[in-house]
């Protein structure tokens, strides 16, 4: 496949006030669901601190982010063709029928953009975007440099997502161009499983219990037995299928694979993915969870970014990107540094 | 122009509406709203649900699309939602796209949706859809639908005096690579982000959860504006131009639905006779989102008066936000 589209330039923004994991455990319900793997979700988490972003809204997390990407392109928000927000949870305002797209144009001054955002695939997002982004760039000439961003903020008190992980407030932004040479993005791969749906969903203001005190109507809600009974025995086989597509496209093999980025999520998720692949420590990125926990779709971005300056990405590596997405899909990018 | 020569085309197409229809002038007194605003309109009546979900609507549409394209749903490869009202449970964070791959069985689909661009939105699915079969060998068919249903009494949209009358519907339509007809040209598409917040709902999501605020708002002096200027038609213009034509070589122009005069004022704006707007349900249907464009689109079919070559134009202006215009050749 290759795209001939290159990563021009990546960053994040995490905003500055942490709280930690024990206190989030501490003001929030945490479900006592039996978790499908062998683990105390509070316990083994490994996850020490969350950033908060208070009052600063998600589409400022994704500005912030997207100025970061654009200083270290080097380029003019003028000279952006096209912006994606690829942001998985609520934003300001109720979708389909607004994003933060807009927003962000206006607020970068992209005015030559045309902004849009594309509203599925979960943490996966990311995957669906590049996928649609490459698609948008190779079909059309006039079309040369895209900024794909995300904002994510959860309700204050909505930092848990049991059973799989505790999420953390921040933005990122990454910018695409055509003919870039540098890590060329090779392939994209997407898997959705439609009857995994609403595993993982918001209720909705449409939707709120007349008793619902806490906001709930706006918290990540889960449907535990379903996410253990239908996602848990497909995950590892969904992530084998996209991975293996995205390498079949270019025709390269699993142990070309120089460096993996993959979701913060739990200590447990990250070990059954290394042992279900075989990928050794040094091969793949796991020191973000630690830091922050799990950022939804920025995942990929965030800890592609702190790879690469840490120094685990060398020239001419081949880095497998990939994630899953609340419960119903699954991405995998191979990018050529 | 696209670099790619390969050819994607509009196999088929569909709507779902429920059964049940209101007039305008009952959905103003019922939202308190003077009738006489609304009789200027040009809309009599709308479809709208009794219990139908939006999924209900959508999934009729897409079954019907596919049966009339001939394609089995374990074709379909990418579904892409062009929906813009609120959908069961909270977008982005869940989506229809999936619910219907599930429902119509379309086990080797992956799934996109877009936000945003009130009925453009249609168009932002038209083209990127277009791109990905364009630049995917892997890509062959792709299937657009939409599910849209009113916010109980928020039917009518309101600037100074009523803009629209909102009905419910489900769209589809069905694109496939190396089509023989109904060709999808080219693309255009600005957005103005200085305009987000034009057509949006206020509450509901972080910034609100008034439960009063949870409804369609237009911000009027900026629609106004946004109308007046020619946003829509540095659009069509770029489109024409890049494909060496001009708008009297447009042989049917498909346009949103919203009232007689936003009909008037596109007309005017992009200087089309009125013979070229050849499609219009909004007299029976009312605003349906972007599924505006496909009930037009299906309209114009029905008429059998188009022959291969000719041109179509199908465009919105996006409540102001998003403006664009996909050209067609039958």
């Amino acid at each position: 496949m290759d795209t001939g589209i290159g990563i021009l330039a990546a960053s994040y923004y995490l905003p500055p006030n942490r709280k930690p994991v024990a206190d989030i455990f501490r003001d929030e319900e945490i479900p006592q669901e039996k978790l499908a793997a062998d683990v105390d979700f509070q316990r083994d988490i490994g996850i020490e601190a969350v950033h908060v972003s208070g009052e600063v809204s998600a589409a400022s997390l994704a500005v912030e982010a997207s100025r970061r990407a654009i200083a270290k392109a080097g380029m003019d928000a003028n000279d952006i063709d096209l912006i994606f927000d690829f942001t998985s949870i609520p934003e300001e305002y109720v979708a389909p029928t607004w994003s933060a797209a807009g927003l962000v144009q206006n607020e970068l001054g992209a005015t030559r953009a045309l902004a849009t955002a594309v509203n599925t695939g979960g943490c996966a997002s990311y995957h669906t975007t590049l996928r649609v982004a490459c698609a948008m760039l190779a079909a059309n000439d006039r079309y040369q440099t895209a900024l794909l961003f995300a904002g994510d903020k959860v309700p204050e008190l909505n930092h848990t997502y049991y059973p799989i992980t505790v999420i953390c407030d921040g933005g990122s932004a990454v910018i695409l161009k055509k003919g870039y040479d540098k890590r060329r993005i090779l392939s994209v791969e997407v898997a959705t499983a439609g009857k995994l749906h609403d595993v993982w969903y918001i209720p909705g203001l449409h939707n709120r219990d007349a008793n619902d005190s806490k906001g709930k109507w706006l918290h990540m809600t889960a449907d535990v037995p379903k996410f253990n009974k239908e996602v848990i025995p497909i995950n590892l086989f969904m992530f084998r299928k996209v991975m293996r597509d995205a390498l079949a496209r270019i025709g390269r093999k699993q142990h070309e694979i120089s460096y993996y980025v993959y979701p913060t999520f739990s200590t447990w998720d990250q070990k059954a993915f290394c042992n279900a692949f075989m990928i050794p420590p040094e091969k793949i990125f796991t020191d973000g969870l630690q830091r922050h926990g799990h950022l939804q779709e920025t995942d990929m971005v965030l800890d592609y970014v702190d790879a690469m300056d840490e120094g685990h990405i060398k020239d001419g590596d081949l880095v497998m990107l990939t994630t899953n997405g609340a419960g119903f899909s699954w991405g995998a990018a191979l990018i050529q540094h | 122009m696209n670099r790619s020569k390969i050819q994607v085309g509009v196999v088929g197409a569909a709507c779902g509406l429920p059964l049940a229809k209101q007039f305008s002038s009952d959905l103003a007194r019922a939202e308190s709203i003077s009738e006489d605003g609304v009789s200027g309109l040009g809309i009599e009546e709308v479809p709208v649900c009794r219990g139908e979900t939006a999924s209900a609507l959508a999934l009729a549409a897409a079954k019907e699309a596919l049966q009339r394209a001939a394609i089995d749903p374990l074709q379909v490869d990418v579904i892409v939602d062009y929906s813009i009202l609120p959908q069961e449970y909270l977008v982005p964070a869940w989506n229809m796209g999936n619910k219907l791959q599930h429902e119509l069985g379309a086990t080797k689909a992956f799934t996109v949706g877009f936000s945003g661009g009130a009925s453009a939105n249609v168009l932002m699915a038209l083209s990127s859809a277009t791109a990905m079969l364009q630049t995917d060998g892997k890509l062959k068919t792709a299937l657009l639908v939409a599910g849209d249903v009113a916010i109980p009494g928020n039917r009518i949209l309101q600037t100074k005096s009523p803009l629209t009358v909102l009905g419910d519907s489900g769209g589809a339509m069905v694109l496939r690579r190396d089509a023989e007809r109904v060709i999808v040209v080219d693309a255009e598409i600005k957005t103005r982000g200085e305009n987000h917040d034009v057509y949006y709902i206020p509450a509901g999501a972080l910034a609100n959860d008034d439960p009063e605020q949870y409804r369609i708002t237009v911000d009027a002096a900026r629609y106004d504006a946004a109308l007046a200027s020619n946003h829509l038609q540095d659009a069509v213009k770029a489109l024409l131009a890049r494909n060496g034509l001009s708008i009297q070589e447009i042989s049917c122009a498909i346009l949103p639905n919203l009232s007689r005069a936003h009909h008037a004022r596109l007309q005017e704006m992009l200087g089309l006779a009125p013979a070229q707007v050849c499609a219009c349900k909004l007299r029976d249907h009312g605003h349906l989102q972007g599924t505006d464009l496909v009930v037009n689109y299906l309209a114009m079919t029905d008429k059998n008066a188009l022959k291969p070559g000719d041109y179509v134009l199908v465009a919105s202006d996006g409540m102001g936000t998003m403006s664009g215009a996909v050209l067609l050749r039958y």
